[in-house]
């Protein structure tokens, strides 16, 4: 399946049940204001937590699964997009449902949200709403930009939310079709529970020794410039090695008791290695506390490694010109692919553009360099912001004359990647050959 | 994505505070005029189809007539239960779920007397 058929699946998935509801809704239900604001409300009820349940399906990262999607950042952004959906849905629920009471009176409208009997649906849906605010809340940054462990632990509750809601969707019964709603609420949270399970049965353990998690030891650590630290690793077990591509990423947590920060904490870094190497290298730049006291962990200290995830480059050998512009660490995944095709000794057409400030932190370019120089057909630019400003169309031109022609591959931080993509779609460069990686959290 | 949850979540508060705020300026609501008019099981049994439907609820009679029609499940839900004491299908549906506080404030509108 082709990565837009299948993030189009979930949308549909979302979309399903209010199909449903619509369909078998009557025209008594759309009488009047009040009768039509009543159904919208629970309309946008079963909307929201339809949306909800195929974002849930989505929080377990398997292993290869999200290969489908065009890589765990893009199925993290549409389970991102899925969730806005759904809140903003659901906020919209009890709003519409009280408006509709408004219409007899506005005691009627009030005990809507507050009832005075039968208090406990509309308890168990308050509580479920608050606690997706709370969880959501670092998500949308509603209150700056969010701290990483705060975020994943205040994420977890995003489980008793949906619990909730499970609940209070139960117990007030009628919002479509009887049958249909046991049916359908019930397949959605199988296959929400389903992806878990795997998560946590499957992928807990080495997946064919191959995926999922496993035990690595650090052995070599080099400092390709002053905040960045390249790690090697090596697996703990002869015949358990993760088995990857260039481009993909892994989540590493390190139990050295020495570090300053991040002791068992995780973290994804992207692979530098080329994947036929026996050791595993990932490049750490310091950005934060975790990984600025990477720069010094322990030679021989455990990690654990768990992956690989990411679809950046296509499957095998590219027989395609690619056109690679890298921000800063951005080169990391680049490094990797211009390792692999350099000890294969590929026959490649890749022009690599590395953007860094100055040259003081050209990162990776003596080994970039010396490939260019061993590899016919792999070309590489160096572009400084300090001396010639943001990169841009003329640029491109300059040094790349048929970059229009290439399969575009971008990686740096958020605005460099704006400013890119920017400039490659206004050449003409049609969406689908333009791949980015985001280090985004979100 | 983030602006319009934020805002949408600004929107919620905003929205919940006003129609609480609203609520408790406006005071407190008379209570409806009280209806004294008794009525036996024997006088309701004779309002039992979809033109003239009596039902007794907790004691008290309303005179559903006017509202069949407008019932979200169809006026078919109901009309087994003209004529009768009802309160077993207004707490449960006839499944297992109770009627929410709004109809059972919107069914005050119907109220004609007491259960003798």
């Amino acid at each position: 399946m082709r990565t837009p058929t299948a993030n189009l699946m979930l949308w549909f998935l979302g979309l399903l049940p209010s199909a449903i509801f619509l369909t078998t809704s009557t025209a008594i239900e759309w009488s009047s204001t009040a009768a039509s604001l009543n159904t919208l409300g629970r309309l946008t009820g079963v909307a929201g937590l339809s949306f909800f349940l195929v974002a849930a399906m989505l929080s377990s990262r398997v292993p290869g699964f999200d290969k489908l999607f065009g890589g765990l950042t893009k199925l993290w952004f549409t389970h991102h997009q899925l969730a806005a959906v759904s809140f903003l849905l659901l906020l919209m629920h009890p709003l519409l449902l009280a408006f509709s009471g408004m219409a007899v009176s506005l005691d009627a409208g009030i005990s809507v949200l507050f009832p005075a009997n039968n208090t406990v649906p509309s308890l168990v849906g308050w509580l479920s709403l608050i606690v997706m605010m709370v969880f959501l809340a670092p998500s949308f940054a509603f209150f700056g930009e969010p701290n990483y462990q705060r975020w994943k632990l205040l994420h977890k509750l995003a489980g008793v939310a949906l619990v909730l809601a499970l609940i209070h969707s139960f117990m007030l019964a009628r919002q479509i079709n009887f049958a249909w709603q046991y049916i359908l609420w019930t397949l959605y949270t199988g296959l929400a529970l389903l992806a878990m399970v795997f998560r946590w049965g499957f992928s807990k353990r080495s997946w064919f020794k191959r995926h999922g998690r496993l035990r690595y030891q650090v052995v070599g650590a080099s400092k390709p410039l002053s905040n960045v630290v390249e790690l090697e690793l090596q697996s703990q077990a002869q015949q358990e090695r993760l088995v990857y591509e260039a481009g993909q990423f892994i989540y590493f947590t390190p139990y050295d008791n020495q570090l300053t920060a991040g002791y068992a904490q995780e973290h994804p870094y992207t692979i530098s290695s080329a994947p036929e190497e026996t050791n595993l290298r990932i490049a750490v730049k310091d950005l934060g506390d975790s990984s600025r006291a990477l720069q010094s962990i322990q030679i021989g200290s455990q990690v654990r490694v768990e992956g690989p995830y990411g679809a950046f480059f296509p499957s095998g050998d590219s027989r395609e010109s690619e056109l690679w512009i890298a921000g800063g660490i951005g080169i990391t995944p680049f490094l990797s692919r211009a390792r692999h095709f350099a000890g294969k000794a590929s026959k490649v057409d890749v022009h690599c553009i590395l953007c860094v400030q100055d040259e003081a932190r050209a990162l990776y370019h003596d080994e970039l360099e010396s490939i260019a120089d061993r590899l016919p057909g792999f070309v590489l630019t160096l572009h400084y912001f300090y001396r010639e400003g943001a990169i841009n169309t003329e640029f491109l031109r300059a040094h790349c004359p048929d970059f229009i022609e290439r399969s575009c591959y971008v990686c740096g931080p958020p605005a460099m990647l704006g400013c890119v993509q920017g400039i490659l779609r206004s050449s003409g460069i049609p969406k689908n050959r333009i791949q980015t990686e985001e280090f985004n959290l979100l | 994505m983030k602006k319009l949850c934020f805002s949408g979540f600004i929107a919620f508060w905003s929205s919940i505070a006003t129609m609480v705020a609203i609520h408790a300026l406006a005071g407190e609501e008379l209570p409806a005029a009280v209806n004294d008019t008794t009525y036996t099981l024997e006088e309701i049994a004779e309002h039992a189809s979809l033109d003239d439907c009596w039902m007794a609820i907790e004691g008290k009679v309303y005179d559903f007539t006017d509202y069949l029609n407008r019932h979200p499940a169809g006026p078919g839900t109901m009309i087994s239960w003209c004529g009768r004491e009802a309160t077993e299908g207004m707490r449960t549906k006839g499944y297992g779920p109770d009627h929410s506080d709004f109809a059972w404030q919107q069914m005050e509108e119907y109220l004609i007397g007491n259960l003798e």
